[in-house]
């Protein structure tokens, strides 16, 4: 049992990791559309909407990167868990409030024709996200991990 | 992958990686935050108006006219499709003196729309601005299929009757490059998120009436 433990520890790093940083690497280049794709949604005063369209994409790369590493996962997961529940409140509160907005995840966003918007297919995938960012939050112990010798420090939960 | 653990050695590496991640992204995000800033001593058109959103101005001196700001990226197919409605129409009223016109020429759909952006500002200073914006939107190729470079846009430039050499040195250096780069700043601040955008008299024009010739010029006429 712990054997599989450890397997699916990695594959959830690898899932997470990895579409984390497919987002950021499709983003990190066209900053001007991802600034646009946060304004769109609407909650955020406009030059911290701004700011954040710009530091997104990086931090989306750095998490991928140190996921699919496996180093600092405990931590990396829980913020990969936080931001997952983030894109969930935007993109529920844009599709409560009737917004026409692209969601903007893996590149591209902001407003779209009205009656074209998908909020389902972002909102299955970041919760199903979530789910492996608790797991690993919880078990962060997994196969080929950086940290994976470091007992003391997952003792000390790092 | 049962190996003992040896905490200093794995620590060194693993730590080593953090470093590295946390590094390497700080090292490409802080560039990127400081070349969206807007640049103050960047070269602009002489029709730009910094105060305007760094848009490109026509009828400026009026007064007491509806003042309409329409923010558009020579890439978007929509705004060749509001070009093709309404262009005739704001020929006209800019014309006629009856409302002054700011084009807010945004770059966010790549490397060509920043050429285009530029090659359009050159012409503003050769007064060909409303010319080549025809042009371009009316021979506009799929975004970022590498039509758009300096010497189609020289080009393009020649066949709207631009002689000036001013203006293909203009182009071929991207003389107002950081000025385009200013002018998707400020779109940003006005909380621009797609194109074609336009503002009549500071309002957000409602999306039915950019495609529809009557519905737009009414919009104008009321203010």
């Amino acid at each position: 049992m712990r054997e599989f433990k450890l397997w699916f520890g990695l594959a959830a790093r690898l899932t997470l990791g990895g579409v984390l940083l497919v987002a950021g690497f499709l983003k990190y280049d066209e900053i001007d559309k991802s600034q646009m794709a946060v304004r769109a949604y609407e909650m955020l005063p406009v030059s911290l909407a701004n700011f954040i369209g710009i530091v997104l994409p990086f931090a989306e790369i750095g998490m991928g990167l140190l996921l699919i590493l496996g180093a600092v996962t405990r931590i990396t997961a829980a913020l990969s868990a936080l931001l997952m529940v983030v894109f969930v409140i935007g993109i529920s509160q844009a599709w409560a409030r009737g917004l026409s907005i692209d969601c903007g995840c893996f590149g591209g966003g902001g407003q779209v024709e009205p009656g074209t918007a998908n909020y389902i297919t972002p909102l299955l995938r970041d919760t199903g996200l979530l789910a492996l960012g608790i797991y690993l939050f919880r078990y962060p112990q997994s196969k080929f991990s950086l940290d994976k010798s470091s007992h003391q420090n997952l003792e000390k939960g790092i | 992958m049962s190996a003992k653990p040896q905490p200093g050695k794995d620590n060194f590496t693993r730590n080593l990686v953090i470093g590295v991640v946390v590094g390497v992204v700080l090292i490409m995000l802080v560039p990127t935050i400081i070349s969206k800033q807007t640049k103050l001593a960047a070269k602009i058109p002489a029709s730009v108006s910094a105060e305007r959103g760094y848009g490109i101005v026509f009828n400026e001196e009026l007064t007491g006219v509806p003042v309409i700001d329409i923010y558009e990226d020579f890439q978007c197919p929509s705004c060749a499709r509001f070009e093709g409605t309404q262009g005739q129409y704001l020929d006209s009223i800019i014309e006629d003196k009856k409302a002054t016109v700011v084009f807010h020429t945004l770059s966010f759909l790549g490397t060509e729309s920043v050429l285009a952006a530029n090659a359009a500002a050159c012409s503003a200073d050769q007064g060909k601005f409303l010319a080549l914006h025809k042009m371009l939107y009316q021979t506009q190729p799929q975004e970022n299929s590498g039509a758009w470079t300096n010497e189609a846009l020289v080009a393009a430039g020649e066949s709207v009757g631009i002689k000036s050499k001013d203006y293909e040195k203009c182009v071929t250096t991207g003389e107002y490059a950081d000025w385009v780069g200013n002018v998707q700043a400020s779109a940003a601040q006005s909380d621009v998120n797609s194109t074609p955008t336009v503002f009549i008299n500071g309002k957000e024009l409602d999306r039915n009436s950019y495609y529809d010739a009557a519905a737009f010029a009414a919009a104008v006429e009321q203010g």
